[in-house]
Formats: C-alpha cells, structure tokens, sequence
C-alpha cells in the first residue's frame, strides 16, 4: 500500500511538508476565537504565507494578528497606506507592537527580506508579483524564520489561502441609522465561514441568527456549508 | 539621616489659573477659573469668593459668576510661566529643583550655611520670590518631599522628627499631591479600608509589594515617610546644550557628519561629567532666513556617531522638503514635520533648491533631552528583542529616510484622520490634541481601517450633486463618483449627522456632515462635506 494518500493528507491538512516539521513542533499564533475555524491547524501558522483577499481582508488581517501582538510579538505592515491607528486598536492590535512602513511600492521585497530577520509577523499588501526565484528565497526564509508572513493579495507559494467572498453592512437604512457591523462569508481550506468582522463593538463577533434580520441577505444564519471538519477524512492511527 | 532629606517646598495655590490669568494679561483682581475636560481645575481666590469651586462644569461657573474669565488649561503656559518667575532663586540658593509647575522643593541643608533658622530662610526666600514675581507663595517644612507637599498645602512647618505621625493623620487622598496616575489605586485603597496614610503604613511593605507591584511599594514608603528617591536637581539651562555656528553654510553630509561628532562628544562628555545618561536628545538645525528645524529622537545606546547619523539624516530630509514646492498632499507623520517653511516669494513657484543649496545649514544645536541615572537606561530581562527589532528598523530608517518606519499612537480629534499620529521609530511623540478630553460627535465602533482624503461627487438621481442640511441630505445619494472618474453606486446610506468643530476660534473652525455609504461592490466608505464639496475621508477595508 502506497503511502501517497497519507503523506499527501498529512501536508495538506497538518501542514508537514517534510518529515523533520513532525518535530519541529511549532504550534500556530493563537487567534480570536471566531476566526481560529478558518485556520487549518486552528491559528496563524508560522514559516508558511497565507493569503487573505477580498473585502475586508485588511481588518480580518488586523484582527489575526491582535492577540499574537499581544503576547509582545511584533507586528510589520508593509504598502497598506495610512491606517487608522482607532480602528488598529479596536480590533485589539496592541500598539506598542506594530510599526507601519512607508517605503516605495517597488521596494516591498526588499523592505520585507529586512524586516523578516527580526519580526514574528508580517503583513503585506505586495505592489507585485515575485518572480519565481525570488518567491523561493522568501519563502525558504519565512519558513527558516518560523514567522508568519500574510499577504493581502493573492502570492503563490502561499499555503492557506483565505477568500472573503462576499461582505454585507448592516445598520444603515436608507438614511437613517448608521454602519453597525458588517456580515463577512469566508472561504478557506476548511470550508466556508460566516463572521461579523466588525463586530458591533468593532472586534469579531460569532454571527448569530438574530443578527441576520437583513431581509434579502439569503439563507446566511445556516451553518456553514461545503467541506466543512465534520465531513473530512480522519487520520487514525495504525498499530 | 532624617536631617539630610529635610525639605522645603514652596507652591503658588491654584497656580493653573494665576498662570492662566499672566497669559492672558489680567488684573489680579479679576476671577478667573481654568477649564479642562470640561470641569474647573483651578480658580483663584476671587473667584473662589464668588463661589466658583473645583469641579464645576463651564455652565456652573458661569452662572455663580458672570464676570468671570473661564480659559482652557494649557500645560505649556503653565510650565513656561513658572520656570521664568522662579529665575531669581537661582541667584538665592544654590539647589533646587521644580517638582510641578507651581511647586518647587528647596532642600533645607542648602540653606543652613546662610540663614539663622528654618523661619528666617522662609521668610527671606518668599520676600524674595514675591518681590519678583508677586505672586503668592505657601510653605511647607517636612522631613520628606512628599510630607513636605501636604504641608506646603496648607502652609505649616512640621517639626524634626515629628514627619510620621503627620503623615498618619493625612487622608489617603493625599498621596495624589505626587501628581502620578494613582485614581485607581487610592480607590483600591479606600475600599480595602485604608482610609489614612497611617493605615497603609501599617501594613507589612513585603505584603504591599506583592499586591500592589512598585506603584503600591512606592505608596507605602512614602506614606511610612521613608525618603522617596533623591531629586534631581534644577539644571542651569546652558549646562547640556552645545552649538556650533557654521561659518560657511554647507549642505555636505559630511561636513556636517563631522560637526555633529565632534559636539556630541562634547555633550555625551558633559552629560557622563554629571553622573547621568542621556536618552534622548534634540536636534536644532538652523538655515539662513531663520528657518530652523528641530526634532526629538531617542537612541538606546547613545553614541558619537548614532547622534551624527540623525543629524544627518534630519538635515537630508529638511533641505529635500526645503528645495521641494508645497504641495497640497498630506504625508504620514505630519504631525512632526519641518517647523518652518518657506513663504517667501509670492509669485515665484517655490524656492529653487539650486538656490536654497547655497545657502545651506548655518548652525547646529545639541540639547539633551531626556536624562536618566545610568540605573534607569539599562535594558530589562522583560523587553523580548527590541535590541534586534531597533536594529533592524533602524536600518530601514538609514535607507529610506526616518519617515519611512512609522509607529502608532492615538490622540483626540473627531475624524479618524485627525485621532492618527503615526511618529516616526524613536521620536517622541508629540499629540496636538488630548486623546483623555471628551470628543464630542467622534466617531463611534466600527470605525475605517484606513484614511484617505479624495474629493469626490456625490451624485442624486438624474446626476444632480446631494447637498447636506443640517436637517438632512437635500436628496437620496444614487452615484459617488471619483477622481479618477469611476463611478459606483451607492445601495444603502447613513443619516447624515453635522459635526461643528473649533467654533470658538475662526481660524480652526470647521463645520462638515458625515456619512458613511455601502457601494453596490459591497464596501464601504466614510464621506465627509466641507464647505461645498465632498470628501472621501476613510474605507473600510
């Protein structure tokens, strides 16, 4: 019997690769709990890229690494341009670990390959693609490093991608009320999840069924759909 | 060694509004009370009479006394005001030290060698400040500094030896004349039944240690009258600052790299000569036409050369900024930019940076900053790797310049363009506005994710630009257009709501109606109106 199949599992659901990561022993940054589902291994995993697009992306990053900043992990941004420090700080970002770079767009490689030596996590909106040798050396490094690299548009090499699909606002009404929260649907390698981000107090928050009093908004206070934990395969141990 | 640490301490009573009343040029008989976040936090004796108590909300006041002066609390005008009146007592005593503005300490064994007893020297220094400043001055003599405050309170003399047994008899409240942030642990205090300063003092300090950590430790020593630690004295102001007059302008780096070494290494050698350290320093840049440059920067292992890298660094981004036209366009880090800029030459398009490179930088200034005890710069097993994070940023800052590696920090404002004060890496951050005062129509949870500030065209239907009422929006936005001349519908919109900001003052007085619309992508946006035209000033990303 081939051991294709489980070698195959073992990288695409555990992300070991080689046989020493079984080891390595590097557990995941812990994340907010309403967004440790959509996270393989149930964090923000370390030496590997993880891509996070669509609407939103930009707050769901912040939110990501929030609680890894808190544990004096620091924190890099690259071409996000002018952030609002209220917003990084509602989302639980601990300021005293976050820096924001404001170098030229066509620099990012080279501002990203400094930053890398000495941070836990980089978070980084590339002005464009590396070419593929380029994307091996960062990725040998970010992996050497055993930091966590998130990139805001898609990078290849990356081996979480995370799509947000599709953002809905709620509280306004056609000129009354004001933005409250916003409904986020995101699909991942664990399936698709359904979150506020923002929340009502502007940190994620479960979406509940009550909060979907959006008419029209479509059938989004049913558990989340597709591949979700339950239906995947399980690895068992074999005497 | 009780006798060593025995203080006297002058303070002015409600100095914030004797200052206030200085800067503003009134007679000492007019009432006047000093405003901040809103309540009186200081009033002077007139308006005391009058009935004006601390406290009191601006409608209060106003209503027990019409005639009063109400005026916002300024810090800078408080320290500037006291550190110019008490010059004279550098001529009297050879030390002392500032504790707050209002407030100075003397230590009583400068003043043995010249003066009969403890009264005469009171007397002959209040004579002396009055005559000078004329304002009114309390003492207070204690064994301690701290003990020495309380009474300046209420201006006793509290003889040798009998310090402790004063302090017991003092409220716990009193520990807040220390001026530190203690709200919340004297209310811990007082529910615990720690009601006095003696209360505390009787409490083991092991035990206060490990509940309350250094802040409760400290608390308990000065309420037992232990001495607090020993205060640093009132420096001459020429003591750490060096300059240098060019007497060729120069724009060479090296040049000026050159400079800036040597005079640091006359500062840094100052400084070690005093037993202290220096942590942060001032760069003063000086260029012909009195336009100068001065920013702050802090440096962790100050040398020679890590001060003539910022100084050249400094003087590379001001003469670039110099020989550059004002443009409109806003820059992260505004908040510290260069402090003069060229206004000259009306018609003329901008300085010709040919020109401006002649003339050069004419004089350099060094001024410690910040000084600490050699103790207090060590670094702490608890800061995890900042020696390899300043490092690394400090390299970027070498390459693209020290406005390029920004660090977060919040101040108070309404917009979130107006509450982000990005400082550049190891520059003291400078908030133009308190984030603690109340904002009042700031902008609530959830908040952009980033800032931006587009024009843009708020269309209604038929294409027709929405005007906003302070009753409402004139039409139900449909369209928002963009510079760029995109287009994107909008499905969904806020009520608007007016913000009226600084209509005290016509030079900052801004009025502008926010909303936030949902465009048919799904995002969105935060708009603006400012006299006639809308802006795009944050996305939710």
């Amino acid at each position: 019997m081939s051991a294709a199949p489980l070698v195959e599992q073992l990288s695409r659901e555990m992300g070991i690769s080689t046989a020493t990561s079984l080891f390595d022993g590097h557990p995941p940054r812990p994340v907010h709990p309403v967004l440790a589902p959509i996270f393989r291994r149930g964090g923000l995993p370390r030496g590997e890229i993880v891509s996070l697009t669509g609407g939103q992306s930009l707050s769901c990053a912040l939110a990501t690494v929030a609680a890894a900043t808190r544990e004096q992990k620091w924190c890099a941004g690259i071409g996000l341009g002018e952030p609002a420090v209220s917003s990084i700080a509602d989302l639980g970002v601990d300021l005293d670990h976050f820096v924001n770079l404001v170098t030229p767009p066509q620099d990012w490689l080279r501002v990203a390959s400094i930053l890398i030596e000495s941070f836990d996590i980089l978070l980084v909106d590339p002005a464009y693609q590396p070419s593929a040798g380029e994307r091996a050396r960062l990725l040998a490094k970010v992996r050497e490093r055993k930091m966590s690299f998130i990139s805001l548009t898609p990078l290849q090499g990356s081996t979480e991608q995370i799509e947000i699909t599709d953002v809905h606002w709620s509280g306004t009404d056609h000129g009354h009320g004001r933005l409250r929260s916003c409904l986020v649907e995101a699909r991942s390698q664990t399936g698709v999840h359904r979150f506020l981000l923002p929340g009502p107090d502007g940190t994620p928050a479960p979406a509940s069924a009550g909060q979907d009093a959006v008419p029209g908004a479509g059938p989004s206070a049913e558990p989340a759909v597709g591949p979700g934990p339950e239906q995947r395969p399980v690895i068992r141990s074999v005497s | 060694m009780s006798a060593d640490t025995r203080t006297l301490v002058l303070t002015v009573p409600d100095w914030p509004a004797v200052a206030a009343a200085i800067e503003h040029d009134l007679s000492p008989g007019t009432p006047v009370a000093v405003l901040h976040a809103g309540k009186v936090i200081a009033a002077n004796a007139p308006a005391r009479t009058a009935g004006i108590a601390v406290g009191n909300n601006k409608r209060a006041a106003g209503f027990r006394c019409p005639e009063a002066q109400i005026l916002v609390w300024d810090e800078d005008v408080d320290n500037r005001h006291f550190s110019a009146g008490v010059g004279a007592l550098e001529d009297l005593v050879a030390r002392f030290t500032l504790l707050a503005p209002g407030t100075l300490a003397v230590p009583l064994d400068a003043l043995r060698h010249g003066y009969a007893d403890e009264a005469a020297a009171v007397e002959a220094l209040i004579s002396a400040l009055v005559a000078t400043t004329g304002w009114e001055f309390f003492p207070g003599i204690a064994d301690t500094v701290f003990a020495a405050r309380i009474a300046a309170g209420r201006a006793t003399r509290v003889p040798p030896g009998e310090t402790v047994a004063f302090l017991s008899a003092q409220p716990i409240t009193a520990l807040e004349v220390t001026g530190e942030n203690w709200t919340e642990l004297i209310d811990v205090f007082v529910h615990l039944g720690l009601r006095s300063l003696g209360a505390l003092a009787a409490l083991d300090a092991t035990d206060v240690m490990s509940r309350f950590g250094p802040a409760g430790r400290r608390a308990h020593d000065l309420a037992s009258g232990r001495p607090d630690r020993p205060l640093r004295d009132h420096l001459r102001t020429e003591d750490l600052q060096v300059e240098s007059v060019l007497d060729v302008p120069t724009t060479r780096s090296d040049t000026l790299g050159f400079l800036a070494r040597q005079l640091a290494a006359d500062l840094l050698t100052r400084v070690r000569a005093g037993g202290l350290v220096c942590t942060q320093i001032t760069i003063d840049l000086r260029a012909a036409g009195d336009r100068s440059s001065r920013r702050t920067w802090r440096i962790e292992d100050m040398t020679e050369n890590a001060i003539a890298d910022r100084l050249r660094w400094q003087a590379e981004g001001w003469l670039a900024g110099l020989g550059r036209p004002r443009t409109g366009g806003r820059n992260l880090g505004r908040g510290r930019s260069i402090g003069a800029v060229p206004t000259d030459d009306g018609d003329d398009p901008g300085p010709d940076p040919e020109d401006f490179s002649e003339e050069g930088i004419t004089a350099l200034g060094l001024i410690a900053a910040e000084l600490t005890t050699p103790v207090g710069a060590t670094k702490s097993l608890f800061d995890e790797n900042t020696g390899q994070i300043t490092h690394t940023l400090e390299r970027l800052q070498g390459l693209f310049g020290p406005d390029a590696v920004l660090v977060p920090r919040l101040q108070g404002g309404w917009d979130p363009a107006e509450t982000n004060l990005w400082t550049p890496w190891q520059q003291t951050a400078a908030p133009a506005r308190d984030p603690q005062a109340p904002w009042p129509g700031s902008l609530g949870t959830p908040r952009p994710t980033t800032v931006d500030r587009v024009a843009v065209d708020v269309l209604a239907a038929g294409g027709l630009p929405v005007e906003a009422r302070p009753a409402g929006l004139g039409a139900a936005p449909q369209t928002i257009r963009f510079p760029t001349g995109t287009t994107e519908a909008i499905v969904d919109f806020s009520g608007s709501w007016p913000i009226e900001s600084g209509w005290w003052d016509p030079s900052r007085s801004t009025y502008r109606t926010r909303l936030q619309v949902v465009t048919e992508s799904g995002q969105a946006l935060l708009l603006s109106r400012e006299s006639g035209q809308w802006y795009l000033t944050g996305r939710y990303r």
